[in-house]
């Protein structure tokens, strides 16, 4: 469960002062598939960013399964971003000189699992992608469909229970972008809460619920 | 620790071994260079010290001389001599004196082996040798107490002497004639850089015993006495008891800086031992330049790829890596990379100087290349520089690790 109140978001930069966010409240239940929409600069990707704890508000209370993520350590938030969210982002962020291989690995590395349970799940995540051929290339020799592919079986490699995906779309063809989306949808059936930012109303069409942002604002 | 994660940051390191090739390169390159002039400064300083020493150690020479100014009514201009007895003499009456030899010498013929030259043949006795860093070859020996004491038929050889005389021949134990008088020769001596003499370098001299070299030459008088003090800073003092002493025995004046003269090599070594001192600093302000530039360089590039490493940290974080893996890479990496450049650098130099070391040295026309074929390798300056170099690598190898672990992941996401 995903509890946001009053949520605010202040950049500086010298004398200008932007708020990207501006009270934004929102709750997202357990198993719920959200689209969140708005043109550019309307705050979705800081968003985003705050849910998936890559980002702290300036103010207001975010609160995760009854955790206030505010009051977590550099290393706690690390342990949610590593086993409860698992974040796909438009531009993929894989390793460039790791293996499709090693880029899903890299999660579990992280949470300390052993070689054979890696290896078990690696395999199985590179299948249920179609990848599994590719195990061996590094993103550079991999298409964008397939670069996505990699980074969203990355995302799951620790069973996340919740899937933020920003714009999960943004940089593919529309065949691969809908690959993406029917492996999104099948994922939100198994019972995974996806969130996800776009802003084309045909990929959002695919969720549960759309929540439209402007000025850094939900609209009603 | 988790096991797997050494093995993952092996692995880590393995891949982008390719990119640190120029900071591993860096390194080598700086270690070397330092290594090497460093190790050439001290073989120089220490081989300005030997040729130094090559005249002899701590020691001051007394000679005869004229009067200069008039004395207890005696006129100016008197020779002075002196003679075996003052050895003695000047020994008993000057608690400060270690050691204190004769010697005497001339031009003469000497003929062995079918050939005929001409040498300074001096006499003295055996504590020259140590006065005057007299070191025998394998095989053969200084003159010794019982030589002297006897005044026995014993001839020590310059190595100049023995290659003129004998050629390639071991001379020892075979005769030389002497103004007529035959001697044996009981050792040569060994090689050696000597960068003050009188009568030539040691190379091409004969010494004989005091008492046997008396024969040759019927001379009474000598030419100049060895003194060695027990410490170098009573040199002033024991040449001024010398002075008065000798003045009172030979009536003149103790100021009369012509009735006697002195060759005081302390204080010679005083102003060498100054000119070591300012090249050892000379080159150790070059050292310390020459390490700035280079860590200047090495800690650039490192920050620089550790920098563009921004991004793959804020993916690493943004999947759920703790603060302390991060840093604990990019510790173990500078350390690879840090230990390898500075291995091969410290090998490559090592292995340098002691080539170099292996080249021969002409000691009888010695030049420019007897003070740079000794480089000395310093295991403290390659310490010293270790320390220094190393913990500017390490702060700007893991200074970005530690900061971007510090801020948001999305700070770091967002570097490109």
């Amino acid at each position: 469960m995903i509890e946001l109140q009053g949520i605010t978001k202040v950049y500086r930069t010298g004398s200008q002062v932007l708020e990207a966010l501006r009270s934004v409240s929102l709750t997202i239940a357990r198993g719920e598939f959200i689209s969140i929409m708005g043109p550019s600069g309307s705050g979705k990707s800081t968003l985003m960013n705050i849910v998936g704890c890559l980002d702290t508000p300036t103010s207001g209370e975010y609160v995760l399964d009854g955790d206030n993520v505010a009051g977590l350590t550099f290393d706690q938030l690390a342990a949610v971003r590593n086993r409860k969210i698992g974040f796909v982002f438009q531009n993929f962020n894989l390793l460039p000189y790791a293996t499709a291989w090693e880029n899903i690995e890299l999660p579990m590395l992280f949470d300390g699992k052993n070689g054979r349970k890696r290896r078990e799940r690696v395999t199985e995540l590179l299948n249920a992608v179609g990848l599994y051929e590719w195990r061996d290339h590094r993103p550079s020799e991999l298409s964008g469909g397939q670069q996505q592919r990699i980074a969203l079986a990355r995302a799951l490699a620790n069973d996340p229970p919740i899937l933020l995906a920003d714009e999960p779309t943004g940089n593919l063809d529309s065949r691969s972008g809908e690959e993406i989306m029917a492996i999104l949808t099948e994922l939100w059936r198994d019972g995974r809460t996806i969130v996800m930012v776009t802003h084309n109303d045909h990929i959002a069409a695919h969720s549960g619920r759309t929540i439209r942002l402007f000025d850094g604002q939900v609209l009603p | 620790m988790n096991s797997t994660l050494p093995r993952f940051f092996w692995s880590e390191y393995r891949k982008r071994r390719k990119k640190a090739a120029l900071i591993t390169f860096a390194l080598f390159w700086g270690t070397l260079s330092i290594l090497l002039l460093m190790a050439f400064g001290q073989g120089m300083s220490a081989q300005f010290r030997v040729a130094f020493s090559g005249l002899g150690d701590t020691l001051i020479m007394v000679y005869g001389g004229q009067t200069s100014l008039e004395f207890e009514g005696l006129p100016k201009g008197r020779p002075v001599s002196l003679y075996p007895e003052d050895v003695d003499f000047l020994k008993e009456r000057i608690p400060e004196i270690l050691r204190i030899v004769p010697e005497s010498y001339s031009f003469l013929q000497v003929s062995a082996n079918g050939r005929e030259i001409n040498r300074t043949i001096h006499g003295t006795t055996d504590e020259f040798a140590l006065m005057r860093t007299q070191v025998p070859r394998m095989g053969g020996r200084f003159l010794n107490a019982a030589d002297v004491a006897e005044g026995r038929k014993v001839a020590f050889i310059g190595w100049k002497v023995a290659a003129d005389l004998f050629g390639a021949e071991d001379p020892i134990g075979k005769p030389v004639v002497i103004n007529r008088i035959p001697f044996t020769v009981i050792g040569v001596l060994q090689k050696k850089i000597q960068d003050s003499m009188y009568n030539g370098p040691d190379a091409d001299q004969i010494y004989l015993p005091f008492y046997a070299y008396s024969q040759i030459d019927n001379r009474r008088r000598i030419n100049q006495i060895h003194i060695q003090p027990h410490a170098a800073a009573q040199s002033k003092l024991i040449e001024a008891r010398v002075r008065t002493l000798l003045g009172r025995k030979y009536r003149f004046d103790p100021d009369d800086r012509y009735a006697t003269s002195f060759w005081n090599t302390i204080e010679d070594a005083k102003e060498g031992m100054a000119i070591f001192k300012g090249i050892e600093i000379f080159l150790g302000i070059i050292g310390a330049l020459t390490l700035l530039i280079g860590a200047v360089g090495v800690t650039n590039l490192m920050y620089a790829v550790a920098k563009e490493r921004t991004k793959e940290i804020g993916i690493k974080l943004a999947i759920g890596a703790r603060r302390r893996v991060i840093v604990q890479q990019f510790f173990l990496e500078t350390l690879f990379v840090f230990a390898k450049g500075t291995f091969w650098g410290f090998i490559t130099a090592f292995n340098i100087v002691h080539l170099i070391r292996l080249a021969p040295i002409n000691y009888d026309s010695f030049g420019i290349e007897a003070y740079l074929l000794r480089p000395v390798f310093s295991l403290q300056i390659f310490a010293a520089y270790m320390a220094i170099l190393g913990a500017l690598v390490f702060l700007s190898g893991i200074f970005p690790a530690l900061r971007a672990s510090r801020s948001n992941p999305i700070e770091s996401l967002r570097y490109e």
